[in-house]
This record gives C-alpha cells, sequence and structure tokens, in this order.
C-alpha cells in the first residue's frame, strides 16, 4: 500500500509532535500506522523485533522505577525509559526513509512549490544519513583490522587520534561520494531552476485520507484531553 | 586563457554542486553533533557539552566552508536545516530563528574573510554558536524545557538542569566553552586540511 510522500511528511511530522509532547498511549496510538504500513511492506521482522524490544523497555521501565537499584541499575532504568520514548520516533523515521525513493520524495516537494534550492539538499541529507553510519562501520572495521579501536589504551592515551584515524577517512569517503553525486545529479538535468517530470505518479488516494484524517482524530484527542 | 570573456555569473552546475554539499555536510553535522553531545548525558559534563560538539565539528565545518562557492545562500540552508531538525525534536521556535541568524552571520562572514584561515576560522566560531543554543530554553522557558527533558531523562538529571537554570553563569560557561572548542577544533582543523585534505586535492 503506497502513500503519497506529502502524506507520509505529514505523518512524520504528527508522529514527532505528539509522541514528543503527549503522554505515552498517545505515542501507541502514532508508531501503529507505520508499523501497520510496514507490514505491507512485508517488514514483520523489523515490526516484530521493533515491538519485543520496545515491550521489554516499557514494562521494565514500569517495574523498576519504583524500586532502589543502584547506580548501575539507574543507568539501565534511563536507558529503558530513553528507547521507551525515542523508539516510536525511530520507526517512523524508518517507515519514511525506506519507503520514499528520492524522485518520489522531490516529486511532493515539488507540487507543495518548495524550492529546489531546499529541496535538492534536504533529499541528498536524507538519503545520506544511512550512508554516513555505513562508511563509518565500514571505517571502524578497516581500523580494526589495524588494531585500532575507539576505546582502547592507545586511542584513550591520545584521544584526538580518533578524529585522524576515523573522522578524515570518514570525510575525504563522503566528499568523493558527494562529488560523484553533484555530477550524476547534472547529467540528470537536476538544476535548481528546472522542474522536472518524475516517472512515478505521484497523488492522494483513498489510503491518504484515511492517514490524514487518523492523524487529525489523534491531534484532536490530544487538545481535547489537555483542556 | 586571459582572452575569455565571461558573464560573471556563477554556472548552474556549481550551484548544484553547493546543494549536494550543503545536503552531506548537513548529514555529517546532525550526526557529529548528537554524537558529541552526549558527552552532557553525563550531569557533571552538562556545561562541556557545547565544547565537545564544536571540538569535533570543527573539521568537517572547514572542509565545508572551503568546498561552498555561494557562502551566504549555503550557510542559511545548512543552518535552517539544523535549526528545523531541533524544531522537529521538540525544541522551540527560538532555537530554528537562532540558527537562521548564525547562518547568515556565518555566510557574511566567509564572503567578507574570503576562504583564507580567517574566514573559516571566524565562520566556525559563529556557527559553534548555534550548538551552544542548543540548552538556551533551559534559561528562557525553564519549566517547558523540564518539563520536556522530563520526559527522556531520569529525576536526577532534570534535578540538575534545575539546580543549573538557578543561576545565568552556567549558561555563559556554556557558551564559553562552545567559543573554546570553536577557537581549539579551528586550529586543529587548520592542521589537519594542510596535512590531508590540501595535499590530496579536496581543498584548495
Amino acid at each position: 500500500m503506497k502513500l503519497d510522500p506529502r502524506t507520509k511528511l505529514f505523518l512524520a511530522i504528527v508522529a514527532n509532535s505528539v509522541i514528543l509532547s503527549a503522554p505515552p498511549v498517545y505515542s501507541v496510538l502514532m508508531f501503529a500506522v507505520p508499523a501497520i504500513l510496514l507490514l505491507f511492506e512485508k517488514k514483520w521482522k523489523f515490526v516484530l523485533a521493533f515491538f519485543s524490544l520496545y515491550l521489554a523497555a516499557v514494562l521494565g521501565f514500569e517495574h523498576l522505577k519504583t524500586m532502589d537499584v543502584g547506580r548501575v541499575g539507574t543507568l539501565a532504568v534511563s536507558t529503558m525509559m530513553i528507547v521507551s520514548r525515542m523508539m516510536p520516533i525511530t520507526i517512523v523515521l524508518y517507515y519514511v526513509m525506506q519507503t520514499t525513493k528520492a524522485n518520489e520524495f522531490m516529486a511532493g516537494m515539488s507540487r507543495m512549490h518548495v524550492p529546489n534550492k531546499v529541496t535538492i539538499p534536504l533529499t541528498v541529507m536524507i538519503r545520506f544519513f544511512p550512508t554516513v553510519f555505513d562508511e563509518s562501520r565500514a571505517i571502524g572495521n578497516a581500523m580494526k583490522m589495524r588494531g585500532i579501536r575507539l576505546f582502547s589504551l592507545h586511542t584513550l592515551k591520545n584521544p584526538l587520534t580518533i578524529l585522524e584515524y576515523r573522522l578524515i577517512p570518514l570525510l575525504v569517503s563522503i566528499t568523493k561520494i558527494g562529488d560523484e553525486l553533484s555530477v550524476a545529479a547534472s547529467t540528470r538535468a537536476l538544476a535548481p531552476d528546472t522542474r522536472r517530470t518524475c516517472i512515478v505518479p505521484i497523488g492522494f488516494h483513498v489510503q491518504d485520507a484515511v492517514v490524514f484524517v487518523y492523524c487529525i482524530a489523534v491531534i484532536a484527542f490530544v487538545v481535547v484531553s489537555h483542556i | 586563457m586571459p582572452n575569455v570573456k565571461t558573464t560573471g555569473k556563477k554556472s548552474s552546475n556549481t550551484l548544484v554542486r553547493d546543494l549536494v554539499n550543503v545536503g552531506i555536510f548537513a548529514a555529517l553535522y546532525i550526526v557529529l553533533a548528537f554524537l558529541s553531545s552526549s558527552v552532557g548525558y553525563i550531569p557533571a559534563l552538562i556545561v562541556f557539552s557545547t565544547g565537545s560538539i564544536a571540538l569535533v565539528t570543527s573539521i568537517p565545518l572547514f572542509l565545508f566552508f572551503s568546498k561552498i562557492e555561494r557562502s551566504i545562500l549555503c550557510c542559511l540552508i545548512f543552518c535552517g536545516f539544523f535549526g528545523t531538525a531541533m524544531f522537529v525534536m521538540g525544541q522551540g521556535i527560538l532555537m530554528l530563528s537562532i540558527s537562521l541568524l548564525v547562518g547568515l552571520l556565518a555566510g557574511v562572514a566567509l564572503k567578507v574573510f574570503g576562504k583564507g584561515f580567517a574566514g573559516l576560522f571566524s565562520a566556525n566560531i559563529i556557527l559553534c554558536l548555534m550548538s551552544s543554543s542548543m540548552m538556551l530554553p533551559l534559561w528562557t522557558s525553564t519549566e517547558e524545557y523540564l518539563e520536556y527533558t522530563r520526559t527522556m531523562c531520569d529525576a536526577g538529571y532534570v534535578a540538575k538542569l534545575a539546580e543549573l537554570s538557578q543561576s545565568p553563569w552556567p549558561l555563559v560557561a556554556i557558551y564559553a566553552f562552545g567559543i573554546l572548542g570553536a577557537v581549539v577544533g579551528g586550529f586543529i582543523a587548520r592542521r589537519v586540511m594542510k596535512k590531508h585534505f590540501e595535499r590530496i586535492g579536496l581543498a584548495k
């Protein structure tokens, strides 16, 4: 079941606002939407893992928060609380980033009359978060082969060397990727003052209307409960 | 080629390259800022967290500043993205406004001082004010910020924040450490630029 990129953007904004500002019960109402949509995308393993971890964090926190658990226990309880609060945002963003292709996102933004000068870097930025982590992981593995680890005696003695061993290769790598991306973008007529066509049909359907109505209903519940 | 006449306008290809660079470095900056700000989860190190952000992000920022051609536009969009990310994460509109202002000032500094060390260094120091403002709502709207933090952190941490908000000096220290981090990071970045990036042709 495909949603319009504008609906996904609306869902992400509403979900973030509700999860960060309303009681946890509303978080469940909000992240249920991307969870169901991810099931339609056959990502049931991710959804199962997410719910197991989320339930463990919520139940663990509710069980331990009133108990005297010592310093280490306090750290564990804090981690559980952060996980239970931040995971709903993670699943919403995961759904949006996994199911939205760059060209669909650009077409959606173009329909909203957002200037290309904002759309191009925004698209690159959203698509680049996974790349940053992938590159960092690959560089980390390469450094491990040389015996350079993040938490070792050598790096603890001179913490600035970690900048040289991890950050600089990452910068070189992503700068080169960026240069290649610019060339690829130019060959695909990506320019700030041209309006591009999109082969994927963009438009609102019944499922978009359902998500819109659901989000507005949740916002209404939150507002009424505050009054 | 001395006889070649140009229109004086910058090519749209370089604009695309600038915009792509803004996207890439904004993604990297946000990731590095969040990772290095995690120092602040230790209550005793809250005021040092801005210094660690400025120190770690100086090298990518130097490289970013040296690669862009339209400094004001790029800095404005770059800081606008960071401010919007903070806004979406629950920070107020104040953070977004400060980010845009800082972006404008950093772009003007780059334009005025050029791409030499003075320009990059001053733009880096101005830009560190953006990450240093992340905790400003603790003093401007204390109750709301504490309520927001309460949803994510334990009671001990919130009590420490409430204690800090009683006096303006921790805020001064937060900005001072941010600027100090940017100054130290700037000198490290200068050395790194010469040692690595200029040698392999990534920066001039």
